[in-house]
């Protein structure tokens, strides 16, 4: 009974347009006021929610990937991009894939990633001759390893929805492969859609501009580098590595690159501070929602239920994309992770995934719902900056699709490509 | 009604399997009225954050460490204090008795009425690098404890960093040498699969901080007398079949860790208990703990 | 061309430097996170000491970044939402559900408030592990963020009505 009014309510918030973390709080609040708990626990748990030192991980990530977009970084990732990858058909669309990819290891989320090299490369395309619809897809698509690549801090988020079952570390490790295996399926979809549409090859631009521009952008490339390794070393832990990325960060474009203004240290400090808020606010009250969930089982009734339709795992898991998918088009990816991951990670478990597996599965079916209407955030920005219409993005957005599903297929069922290079590293 | 418990630990835990046999108790008793419904497995929250909800009445039992209750009840020090225990059985009779119930009440005005102590073993610690055998072989070694003030001045007795730092991050953290050790009982020691990291365990068996079971006062004085009554004799019935329970698991888990490679060592504890006097003077610094102190350590040989 | 002097409320006014303000605090208590963590690396490997107050510090400051960021998410419109049904619904009908969106938002403001209060009052005597302040630190940043939000919800209202917008004080 209660468990229906906070679903339907809900429901219903979300679907006037209250923002998702007054839905979730004020549907957990009819749930309380129904149950005769309480209210004073959903502060509680909100507050306590966010006081956990691995998210402090989470505004870092969110800062350093600010500063490294509005410190001149980008630029110099996409000129290495593509003085490597420009002379090929359909170069600049590879070229976009290997930029996305790289700054997604620098920079935090899908997200910032769009905004960064679209900013950059969906103009360049357009004027070099390739269609805005193909500039858009390809940005938004690959932008998405960015949720797999070290910075990302809906790792952390994962790392904590998994109730201390994984560490942060391990996943960072685990991220790396599957990141490639994404990167690999992308520049295939974007090499066959160019041929097809006959889009220009440039001109190789010679090694010596290739060594110029790599060193260029080495420096900020550099910042994934320490990450890993300084966990690897010993070093830091991840959220110590966190706080060296934006001090790095920091050091790199006020003193090395000399490209930091103090106009825009301010701006991008505010930018994290604001997505801060909403991605932690989020985080604390969707523990109250957790918390309604555990009173009223929901992850054994789920379960439950869909060890009853079949009992085969590999049935079980492509319910689960399926599910989670799902959820992922009208949900953010935070508040996917946060409320799929205590119903689905036992459920996985019990069908013999491995929780860091599970996580890399979370984070590229919730990558996947970012571009998908009706809530598909980076479609929003890539659209925006590409000036075209969702609408008319979706019409050709299969080939991309098929690759993040390929992708998605993949590391599902082949587990080595998330926990080989952790275990290797770690065990 | 089916009283609600949280617990971090999962189903099979100890604690665990005697809150949810004392709930079977009440349920007998009172022929189904009364029972309890635990929430294993930090499903309510961490350890504070249940104790916060108990004290609102969210919730109204949960099975803690006395660690947790540091902040909120002096008394609730003495039992985590370093060496203070002679023995298992020593820590046993203490916190059976008179002392055991007069630190449980002091929790009463606090908002909660202390129910049982139960069992956590006693904590040792263990490193990658070498085995502890005195307090000199841990000057300068980086342990991670966890986030208490107490702790912090252990570490700093010993001549050791004190390194607070997440639980689930302390196996790649001892595996990247990040830190030189840490410290546990012996089912946290097997299944959090530390030893496969740290191999060396030295039975400095420093602390035997016990876990409480707690009720909310809140819901408490709503409670008839003669149910309070029954909820705590079920309470207090239930601590020899969790003693049980967790005498068999440490035991497996001692052979599950040498079984995969640990080695254990005993330590100069005469040494290490030497060197806690500027623990006891920073933390026992009121006449009542002090008399607590005093009477533990004179009880029974 | 006569210059149009836009008549700016009181509250508008005053709220831009609320949300202002808020945002300096957070900058701020976001320089000061960074700054305490770096300072645990330093200290365990410079000075072979971990700092045991960095970790209390930076999460009462992290409160503090999330509350008042959230806050300012409100009035600067941040928050993710659904792309809500309301596009189909005649503009009369829509901006009155607009309305309603705001003020179910503020009472929420009005629980943290409250909530807040009676949390901070309970854990008032607790202190936080080697930093000596009380617990209670953590509910004042959720009862000024909800004044924060209460005020910013009034304000959109009160722009729907009168055909104005909120703009952003700081972007
Ligand atoms: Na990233
Ligand atoms: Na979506």
């Amino acid at each position: 009974m209660a468990l229906t009014i906070l679903v339907l309510s809900f429901a219903s918030f979300l679907l006037i347009g209250v923002p998702v973390a007054f839905a979730i709080g004020l549907s957990s609040a009819v749930a309380l006021l129904v149950e005769g708990m309480p209210m004073a626990v959903l502060f509680q748990r909100m507050v306590s929610g966010m006081n956990i030192f691995s998210f402090l991980a989470i505004p870092f990530f969110i800062f350093a990937g600010e500063i490294m977009l509005y410190g001149g970084v980008a630029e110099r990732i996409v000129r290495f991009a593509k003085s490597l990858t420009g002379h090929v058909r359909g170069g600049l669309g590879m070229s976009n894939v290997v930029s996305c990819t790289l700054f997604g290891g620098v920079s935090g989320s899908p997200v910032a990633d769009v905004s960064a090299m679209g900013a950059v490369m969906i103009p360049m395309m357009k004027k070099e001759g390739y269609h805005a619809d193909y500039a858009v897809n390809v940005t938004t698509h690959a932008s998405l390893v960015g949720a797999l690549m070290p910075t990302s801090h809906n790792m952390v988020i994962y790392a904590f929805a998994a109730g201390g079952a994984v560490s942060i570390s391990s996943l960072i490790m685990a991220g790396m492969i599957p990141a490639l295996v994404l990167t690999i399926c992308m520049l295939f979809a974007a090499y066959l859609v160019a041929v097809k549409r006959k889009y220009p090859a440039g001109t190789f631009p010679g090694w010596g501009e290739v060594i110029a521009s790599f060193a260029a952008a080495l420096p900020g490339l550099l910042i994934a580098v320490i990450i890993l390794t300084g966990i690897l070393s010993g070093v830091f832990t991840a959220t110590e590595a966190a706080s060296v990325a934006v001090l790095y960060a920091l050091i790199l474009t006020v003193v090395v690159y000399k490209s930091m203004t103090w106009e825009h240290l301010m701006k991008s400090a505010a930018k994290a501070v604001k997505t801060t808020g909403v991605v932690l606010l989020l985080i604390g009250i969707s523990a109250v929602f957790q918390h309604l969930m555990s009173l009223y089982e929901v992850a054994e009734l789920t379960g439950e239920m869909m060890a009853s339709i079949s009992t085969s795992p590999w049935a079980i898991f492509l319910m689960i994309n399926l599910i989670l998918f799902i959820l992922g088009t009208f949900m953010d990816m935070a508040s996917t992770i946060l409320i799929c991951t205590p119903i689905f990670l036992p459920i996985a478990m019990k069908f013999g995934m491995d929780p860091v597996q599970f996580g890399m599965l979370m984070l590229i079916n919730c990558a996947l719902g970012l571009n998908t209407p009706p809530v598909g955030t980076t479609q929003f920005v890539g659209c925006a900056i590409g000036e075209i219409s969702v609408g008319q993005v979706m019409k050709t957005i299969w080939p991309f699709y098929g690759a993040l599903i390929a992708a998605m297929l993949l590391i599902t069922f082949v587990p080595s490509f998330s926990l080989w290079l952790p275990n290797l590293m770690l065990k | 009604k089916d009283f609600r418990s949280s617990d971090v630990h999962p189903t099979d835990y100890p604690t665990v399997q005697a809150v949810t046999q004392m709930g079977k108790v009440l349920n007998e008793q009172t022929k189904g009225r009364l029972g309890v419904k635990v929430f294993a497995n930090s499903a309510m929250g961490s350890e504070k954050d249940t104790v916060e909800q108990v004290k609102i009445g969210a919730l109204d039992m949960v099975r803690i460490n006395s660690a947790v209750l540091h902040a909120i009840s002096p008394a609730m020090m003495v039992p985590s204090l370093p060496f203070l225990f002679r023995s298992t059985q020593h820590m046993r009779d203490t916190l059976d008795g008179p002392i055991g119930d007069q630190i449980l009440a002091s929790l009463e005005k606090e908002g909660f009425v202390g129910l049982a102590f139960y069992d956590s073993g006693s904590r040792s610690f263990y490193t990658t690098k070498k085995p502890i055998k005195a307090v000199a072989d841990m000057k300068g070694m980086k342990i991670r404890v966890q986030q208490s003030e107490m702790w912090v001045a252990i570490m700093q007795a010993l001549g050791a960093n004190a390194t607070p730092m997440p639980y689930a991050e302390v196996y790649t953290a001892l595996k990247t040498g990040l830190v030189d050790g840490a410290e546990n009982n012996w089912p946290s020691f097997e299944s959090s699969r530390h030893y496969e990291a740290a191999k060396y365990y030295s039975r400095t068996e420093h602390s035997m901080a016990p876990e409480v079971l707690v009720f909310s006062k809140k819901v408490w004085d709503g409670l008839s007398k003669e149910d309070q009554q029954m909820i705590r004799k079920a309470a207090k019935e239930s601590v020899p079949h969790m003693r049980k329970l967790w005498d068999e698991r440490e035991a497996k888990a001692r052979q599950v860790v040498t079984g995969g490679g640990a080695q254990i060592n005993e330590v100069d504890k005469a040494g290490f208990s030497a060197a806690m006097k500027p623990v006891y003077d920073r933390f026992v610094t009121d006449p009542a703990l002090k008399d607590l102190v005093v009477r533990i350590q004179n009880s029974a040989k | 061309m006569p210059v149009q002097v836009e008549k700016v409320s009181f509250l508008t006014r005053f709220n831009a430097m609320l949300c202002r303000a808020a945002m300096v605090t957070a900058v701020a208590a976001l320089f000061g996170i960074v700054f305490v963590v770096v300072w645990q690396v330093f200290g365990r490997y410079v000075l072979n000491d971990t700092p045991t107050w960095a970790e209390g510090t930076s999460l009462v400051l992290v409160i503090y970044v999330t509350m008042l960021g959230a806050a300012a998410g409100v009035r600067d419109a941040g928050h993710i939402g659904m792309e809500s049904i309301l596009i189909l619904l005649p503009e009369k009908l829509r901006t009155k559900f607009e309305i309603v969106i705001h003020a179910l938002v503020a009472s929420f403001g009005v629980a943290m408030v409250w909530y807040g209060t009676v949390l901070g009052r309970s854990v008032m005597n607790y202190k936080i592990p080697s930093l000596g302040v009380s617990e209670g630190i953590n509910y004042v940043a959720v009862v000024i963020a909800g004044v924060l939000i209460i005020l910013f919800c009034i304000e959109h209202i009160i722009a729907i009505v009168t055909g104005k917008e909120v703009i952003p004080s700081w972007h």
